[in-house]
Formats: structure tokens, C-alpha cells, sequence
């Protein structure tokens, strides 16, 4: 496969600054397209997109994206499709706590130890829907 | 004026996903948010849902003092805010404060946080608390 950002899969996550699950989401996909998968995937500033950038609305155009919200207003998934991302996964942040119920995963500003493991293994499964996407080729 | 007599004012904060400003932007804004400041109370405002669409973020920042705090000089969420609910009473923007060597590129997860890039946190967070003066002294 050709070294080509075109290519890659965006993981978008929301910007939601006021609660732990915009936090935990957001580290997630830091994760990802960092440390799990940083040839296959790539992120995005959300508000930019949202903004009208040009430059990131082209880059986004009928790219394939998975996006990460951390809330039920659903801003990442809803303005990465208005700019012109293809969404091909809408990931919640709060599914990643059916196994951890009742689990102290932080705040907003921080996460415990529980939390970031709850953000690890969030992270593990964008990167293995990454996988899936990115070894789907262009369909 | 708010509940028990404090001056709420809006702290909307860019959480630049792909720049290290975004990071040290939204960590200051959470700093910010849970000091302790008599006198005020701290609101903040998810950027993409203030900008797509909504309304009680936008009158919100329509009718209460309201600093934006960017990442990086393309200022989304001062435009943003200018835009669609006017002038702002105070803005940050963590390029005009670090140089963008200093802040080095890419993404930075809240994990990877060296001391220096706290102290750049720090930095900012004070940065917005001369803000909240300018707005007390100005009325």
C-alpha cells in the first residue's frame, strides 16, 4: 500500500471539553492514530472542520471516518459527515464502559488508572476498526 | 450576573486535536475552570456543538463575557465566536504566548505532558485569568 494520507482512515473524536467521556475519547483516538496505527490512521481538528477550513474540508472529502463522541449530541459524527467525511463507524465513548459499570474513569481534566484503561482498550478497538477500513481499500 | 451573585463568564477553548496547542489549550481551560476565583463562575462551551448549531451555547456567549482560548493562530474559535455571537471580552492564543518550536507538532495526549509543556499550561491558564481581570476592570 502506498505511504499516502489520502489513504488513511481520520479518527475523529468530539471536542467535548465539560465531561470525562469527551476527555476518555479523546485520548483514545490520540492513541490510535499515534502509538496503534499511526500509518494507517489520522486525526483531525474537529472545530476546524466544523469552521469551514478549506484545506481540512478537502482533505476530508469522502475520506473514510470513524468518529469517537463523547455525548449524545453527537457533534463529531454529525459535522465530520456535514463537511464531507465519509462516516463509516460512529463510536460513543460511554460503550466503552459496558464491562465497567459503576467504574470512578476520572474527570473531565483527568482519568484514574481506570480510566485509562478503559481509554486503552477503546483505543484497541478503533485501531482494529481502522484495520478493517484501511484493508477495505476504496469501496 | 448568575446564581449567587457571581458573573458567570464563558470559557470557550479550541481542543486542536492534530496541534500540541489544542492540549496545552483545553488543559489551561480545565485549570482554569476549577480554580478557585471568588466572585465568578466558569462556564464552559463545547466548541463544535457552539458552532453548529447550539443556541443556548450561542446566547450564552451572545449575552455574558466570553474568552476564547486557541491553539494555534488560525483562531477557530475566536472567528467562530465573533461570528456567531459577536465581539468577545478576552482572547488566548497559545502561539502569540510559546513559540511554535517550543510547542514542538503533531498531537499530544495529556499522558505525554513533559514539564516544560506544563508549565506552557500554567502559563496559558494565567493568561486567562488576566483576561477575567481586563473584563472585572472594564466592567
Amino acid at each position: 500500500m502506498p505511504e499516502n494520507n489520502s489513504r488513511k482512515v481520520y479518527v475523529i473524536p468530539c471536542s467535548g471539553i465539560g465531561k470525562m467521556y469527551g476527555l476518555l475519547g479523546r485520548e483514545a483516538v490520540l492513541k490510535t492514530v499515534k502509538e496503534l496505527r499511526p500509518d494507517k490512521a489520522a486525526t483531525m481538528c474537529l472545530a476546524l472542520l466544523v469552521y469551514g477550513d478549506n484545506e481540512a474540508r478537502k482533505e476530508i472529502a469522502g475520506a473514510r471516518c470513524i468518529t469517537v463522541d463523547g455525548c449524545p449530541k453527537l457533534c463529531a459524527a454529525k459535522n465530520v459527515e456535514h463537511a464531507g467525511g465519509r462516516v463509516v463507524e460512529m463510536v460513543r465513548a460511554v460503550d466503552a464502559f459496558r464491562n465497567h459499570r459503576g467504574v470512578d474513569a476520572g474527570t473531565a481534566a483527568h482519568l484514574t488508572a481506570a480510566g485509562w484503561q478503559i481509554a486503552e482498550e477503546l483505543a484497541a478497538d478503533l485501531a482494529a476498526k481502522v484495520d478493517r477500513w484501511y484493508d477495505a481499500g476504496e469501496e | 450576573m448568575s446564581e449567587e451573585g457571581k458573573i458567570s463568564i464563558g470559557l470557550i477553548s479550541c481542543s486542536g486535536e492534530a496541534c500540541p496547542g489544542g492540549t496545552i489549550s483545553r488543559l489551561a481551560t480545565q485549570k482554569v475552570l476549577r480554580s478557585i476565583r471568588p466572585g465568578y463562575n466558569f462556564v464552559t462551551i463545547c466548541l463544535p456543538l457552539f458552532m453548529a448549531g447550539g443556541e443556548e451555547e450561542r446566547h450564552f456567549a451572545r449575552h455574558y463575557p466570553t474568552i476564547t482560548i486557541d491553539g494555534c493562530e488560525k483562531c477557530c474559535a475566536l472567528k467562530a465566536t465573533e461570528v456567531l455571537s459577536g465581539p468577545v471580552s478576552g482572547k488566548v492564543v497559545v502561539t502569540d504566548l510559546i513559540a511554535g518550536e517550543k510547542l514542538g507538532e503533531g498531537t499530544l495526549a495529556t499522558r505525554e505532558l513533559t514539564a516544560e509543556q506544563k508549565a506552557m499550561v500554567d502559563q496559558v491558564a494565567a493568561a486567562i485569568l488576566e483576561q477575567v481581570d481586563k473584563i472585572n476592570r472594564e466592567g
